[in-house]
């Protein structure tokens, strides 16, 4: 009896070191996840009710900022266009791209390191002066895009000067820059079970079949959460906005982040900047709950791991 | 017999299959260096060079003597002292938190874990430019910090971010349990065995976080613009950003600028290489 009373007692002090150095090891987490995250996400919502320029008080509008946004504003509607169409490119040219790099890294070829380093490469580079550097390549004169086109008997495009071909241009240093997802995309592929291919070539499926009914399954939870990630990324976009394009042509590369950093930092309508951030988190929040939704029909989870 | 010729065309076949993927991933790799190679060769060109049809390939005289003009427009070092200034307080603060963090949620028990660990992973999904507002007020007319490198750093001493908490919290799990007991037994507490257990044998998950933050604060440029307003305090990112507005069509200069921001991302990715691709494989899997 009193030996299991003492053990008891041990075991409570053990759990109780265990509980306080947990605590202690969340105390940075949990601040930055109450006053960085979630405590700001319920002021952006407060403030958009309001109308305040930073300075003096509060004045409480209701709605207005919202009905404004989306009858009156100039820049809001374009921009939502803008930024889907941007992400829409840029997610799904990222995940083509980045699978089928790392289709071929996963044959049986020499020095895969190497060249999956080199694949890498892009995504260690500073955003900044990757947009910098291309802006020269897209340069509409003596760019090498340009110089590439000449080839193909095509005349000069602007590119990024251009209000037809600014997004898309972008989307392709977004897929040049997503070095990452084939490192993820490589490690997933290096999972799928061997046996699965071997037992399918057993009963004589071709490379296609084996292909499409075992590698791509295999890979659907690692599909979508490169998707996900891809996608809060990218609708995200700002940095080329700030630092090439400033949103032009016209406005054919003003983004939603680019329209609320203009309106908060610029002109210094930081609640009504706040609407735009809510909405903004309501876009990309339905987008999440759609990919979500519809996962389940097509992510296959293999069962019994984890 | 005829099952030897069999066997020996589908070695054949896959050998062949082999080689073109081969050639692929060596076509996909050059184009994929091109643009690197078009930025440095442009670097070394006169505009006479630069602005000739066709362009050549590699440049003719090779002026590194462009990086030495270069500098007296664009202060890099400077502004390399100052990004560093950013960077290495916050690479640190995020990393030891993150492990502090995910460690916790991989091996202890203790009441509220779920909730709390439901909402990290949910704010992985939420967007950092949706708080950027909030927190702007809160550092510059809260505490009064705006023009200073604190609201920069901080945030990186809370966590590290809600995606490497859950990255070290994944490869911890990976570690077997028997390692920890083991040290209980000979009367290590919880926090001993993370600094003498944990921490040695998750060392390329840490690389691979301290990589990611390092990435993710050079490329801040957003974060940057809206707390730092004068010269002195620039980051190479904001520096970048003026400096092609001063000099708009010397492009040898610029893009002399823009290999020189190139650089330390490139070493520090060399040197973590090895366990970086090591930390990304096996946090990769489990995701």
């Amino acid at each position: 009896m009193e030996i299991d009373v003492r053990k008891k007692k041990a075991d409570h002090r053990l759990l109780d070191g265990e509980r306080k150095t947990a605590y202690l090891c969340l105390i940075p987490s949990c601040i930055g996840l109450i006053f960085l995250t979630y405590v700001p996400l319920i002021t952006v919502l407060i403030l958009s009710f309001f109308n305040w320029k930073g300075v003096g008080t509060l004045q409480w509008v209701g709605l207005t900022n919202y009905v404004r946004l989306f009858t009156k504003d100039p820049y809001f509607i374009d921009a939502i266009k803008v930024t889907v169409y941007f992400s829409v490119l840029a997610v799904f040219g990222s995940i083509l791209y980045s699978f089928a790099i790392a289709l071929l890294l996963n044959q049986k070829i020499p020095a895969r390191g190497f060249f999956r380093a080199i694949f890498y490469l892009p995504y260690v580079l500073p955003a900044m002066a990757v947009y910098l550097g291309w802006s020269w390549l897209y340069e509409s004169n003596w760019g090498l895009f340009n110089y590439i086109l000449s080839f193909l008997g095509i005349g000069k495009v602007k590119f990024i000067g251009s209000p037809t071909w600014v997004v898309p241009s972008l989307a392709l240093i977004a897929v040049w820059l997503s070095g990452n997802l084939i490192v993820i995309f490589l490690a997933g592929l290096q999972n799928v079970p061997r046996v699965y291919h071997e037992a399918a070539e057993m009963d004589g499926a071709s490379g296609w079949q084996r292909f499409r009914y075992i590698t791509i399954p295999c890979m659907t939870p690692i599909i979508f959460y490169n998707l996900l990630m891809s996608l809060i990324t990218n609708m995200q976009v700002v940095t080329p906005a700030l630092a090439l394009t400033q949103g032009g042509p016209g406005n054919s590369s003003r983004f939603i982040s680019y329209v609320m950093y203009t309106y908060a930092f610029k002109d210094a309508k930081l609640s009504y900047a706040c609407a735009i951030s809510f909405i903004f988190f309501l876009i990309i929040a339905v987008f999440t709950i759609i990919l979500f939704v519809t996962s389940g029909r097509w992510v296959f989870y293999q069962g019994g791991n984890d | 017999m005829a099952k030897k010729t069999a066997f020996q065309s589908r070695m054949k076949h896959e050998k062949t299959l082999n080689t073109l993927a081969l050639i692929a991933v060596i076509l996909a790799s050059l184009l994929v260096m091109l643009p690197i190679w078009w930025i440095f060769r442009s670097s070394l060109m006169t505009n006479a060079q630069l602005f000739a049809w066709p362009p050549s390939f590699f440049p003719k005289d090779w002026l590194f003597s462009n990086y030495t003009k270069a500098l007296k427009y664009f202060p890099f070092l400077q502004y390399l002292k100052n990004t560093m200034t950013i960077i290495i307080p916050s690479v640190l603060g995020g990393t030891i938190t993150a492990t502090m963090g995910g460690y916790a949620f991989a091996r202890l028990r203790f009441r509220g874990k779920k909730f709390l660990f439901s909402l990290c992973v949910g704010s992985m999904l939420l967007p950092n430019m949706v708080t950027l507002i909030p927190l702007y007020i809160m550092w510059t007319k809260g505490f009064h910090l705006a023009n200073t490198y604190w609201p920069l750093i901080l945030p990186y001493f809370c966590g590290g971010g809600a995606f490497n908490i859950f990255l070290i919290r994944q490869f911890i799990s990976t570690i077997p349990r028997e390692l920890d007991e083991a040290a209980t037994i000979d009367g290590a507490g919880y926090f001993r065995i993370l600094t003498n257990i944990i921490v040695p044998s998750i060392k390329p998950a840490i690389i691979v976080v301290a990589l990611l933050l390092f990435i993710q604060i050079w490329n801040d440029l957003l974060q940057q613009i809206i707390y730092i307003n004068t010269g002195d305090k620039f980051t190479i990112a904001i520096g970048l950003s003026q400096f092609k507005g001063s000099l708009k069509q010397e492009w040898a200069y610029i893009m002399c600028a823009t290999c020189m921001s190139f650089a330390p991302g490139i070493i520090f990715y060399l040197i973590g290489q090895k366990y970086f691709v090591e930390g990304i494989v096996l946090t990769g899997m489990k995701n």
